[in-house]
């Protein structure tokens, strides 16, 4: 069987891809480019609607983010569950749909055939061969789409999903950014003779879920946060969030910090089941000779005394949040002499792949020292970062108690 | 995704995963998907972690993710490894209390179905 080729319509195929994968188009911000898409796709296809429906992976739902001759579709916010439906059909199967009859039967969203769209092609957003929308056409008189149709549409689909793409990503950056500064705190609270300084620098791959959180109960006492949630990106960081306000509710519900722990894994076992993380929790007496611990996976801090190499506080362990329901974890009291040093830290400060945590450990206790806190703590990021940027987040807390005879400094 | 890295041995019904060298966030997802593709019909599943020398809390985040899978779908993940790093960070993390571990491959694979487990496929 031979092929004919009519030269006009390869000329007319090469025009029309070369106007979707313009370079003028690549200059559009990310939303302008799927409008502009669309816009070209509608008339190159001579049809009169274009829409693109994004996947909401966690509704499991598509939801119509652009359209040309279609913006209600938009406007009124349509969603479509993946697996039902034109769209929905588009997206499990991840191959095109071409329809030759609207209605009912056919089509989920009522937009569609009560605007009189006859017929319609659609084809999938691929990105790493999973689905990330769908692209569709519609025609409003009676036609019917060709495979070519299909072949430039997809084309168009896989220019589409890189926009998409870039624009979650964006979006992500900056929620998970604005995230980060409102978690936080903005200034660490000011007690007599408590002296305190942090750090919180973001992993220079994708940004994960570390934090850290001091303030006082009503009762006077001053309470410590460090927590590690596994995960990186927006998910992460909005779960990072909710730990930390639930954290500070059972803080005020009661005194004993592993209590506090056991509520805060029961909340995340329960709302955040696929959740873990690493979390301490301490409470220091307002005089601040003891500082109670309750360790729920996390590292023990590093302390400090006059006079005395650093080491790491022996602490009860206990389970991590999210593992397994009912742990019982222990409460570990530590004396706090004036002027000793107390260096809670997470993970990033002192893992390194191809060496075994306690190397890391030692390298910290080494650089620790009851110094002034911001002292100890550009010490400390001196001695075990340097000029190398960290992989993964990395939050430092310290305190000391301020050394007797500085009362009036 | 089957992935070169994460070869799986089935001897004897149970399924035998080779974690890598270093578990952490660039190869996590691949591993979590071979377990998860293994649990539904095992009633155990090793991961054998002989070799493995790093595991941050992505890696973890798998363990006990696997971990509470099997235990809802009736398999149990076992963990074969010796001691070093990572048992240390098991240590610290508690999971080492959570998901049983033994000490060689050959003991992970031998160890008797848990109660309530699934019956291993015969035949």
């Amino acid at each position: 069987m031979t092929v004919r080729i009519d030269p006009a319509s390869v000329e007319d195929r090469l025009r029309d891809i070369q106007s979707i994968t313009d370079a003028a188009m690549s200059r559009l911000d990310d939303r302008d480019f799927l409008a502009e898409l669309l816009e070209r796709v509608k008339d190159i296809l001579q049809a009169d609607t274009a829409a693109v429906l994004l996947l909401d992976a966690r509704s499991g739902q598509l939801i119509a983010t652009a359209a040309a001759g279609l913006e209600e579709e938009v406007i009124q916010g349509v969603r479509i569950p993946v697996g039902r439906g034109f769209a929905g059909r588009i997206a499990a199967e991840q191959k095109p749909v071409i329809l030759d009859h609207v209605d009912h039967t056919t089509v989920l969203n009522p937009i569609l055939w009560v605007k009189g769209i006859r017929s319609m092609i659609g084809v999938p957003l691929l990105a790493a061969g999973r689905t990330v929308g769908v692209l569709h056409v519609g025609s409003l008189t009676p036609r019917e789409f060709t495979s070519d149709d299909a072949e430039l549409l997809q084309l168009a689909a896989d220019r589409a999903a890189v926009a998409v793409q870039s624009m979650i990503s964006h979006a992500d950056r900056v929620a998970v950014s604005a995230l980060q500064r409102s978690l936080v705190p903005s200034a660490l609270p000011s007690i007599p003779g408590a002296e305190l300084a942090a750090r919180y620098i973001p992993g220079s791959g994708v940004v994960g879920g570390d934090w850290y959180d001091v303030f006082t109960l009503p009762s006077g006492e001053l309470c410590f946060v460090m927590g590690d949630v596994a995960g990186s990106g927006l998910p992460a960081a909005v779960i990072m969030g909710r730990m930390r306000s639930a954290l500070r509710a059972y803080a005020l519900e009661t005194r004993d910090p592993a209590e506090v722990l056991g509520k805060l894994d029961r909340k995340m076992q329960h709302f955040e089941p696929d959740a873990i993380a690493t979390v301490l929790y301490a409470v220091a007496d307002p005089t601040l000779d003891q500082v109670h611990i309750s360790l729920a996976g996390h590292f023990p801090p590093v302390v400090a005394r006059p006079g005395q190499p650093a080491e790491l506080a022996d602490v009860a362990p206990g389970l991590m949040i999210g593992v397994a329901p009912g742990a019982r974890r222990a409460v570990t009291t530590l004396n706090v002499a004036p002027g000793t040093l107390l260096c809670f830290f997470t993970d990033g400060l002192i893992e390194r792949p191809g060496e075994i945590v306690d190397e890391g450990l030692a390298r910290l206790c080494h650089a620790v020292a009851p110094a002034p806190p911001e002292t100890a703590c550009a010490t400390v990021m001196g001695a075990l970062l340097g000029r190398e940027a960290a992989r993964d987040d990395i939050a430092l807390l310290m305190l000391r108690r301020q050394p007797a005879g500085d009362d009036d400094a | 995704m089957p992935d070169v890295r994460y070869p799986v041995v089935v001897a004897g019904g149970v399924p035998v995963v080779a974690a890598p060298q270093e578990i952490d966030i660039t190869n996590a997802a691949g591993l979590r998907e071979v377990l998860l593709d293994l649990i539904p019909g095992h009633a155990a599943v090793v991961i054998d972690m002989t070799q493995t020398q790093f595991c941050d809390t992505a890696g973890l985040h798998v363990l006990v993710m696997a971990h509470k899978r099997a235990l809802a779908q009736g398999c149990q993940v076992r963990l074969a490894m010796p001691g070093g790093p990572v048992l240390r960070i098991l240590a610290i993390t508690g999971i080492d209390r959570v998901i049983p571990r033994f000490t060689s491959l050959e003991d992970a694979m031998a160890a008797p179905a848990a109660p309530g487990a699934r019956r291993p496929p015969t035949g």
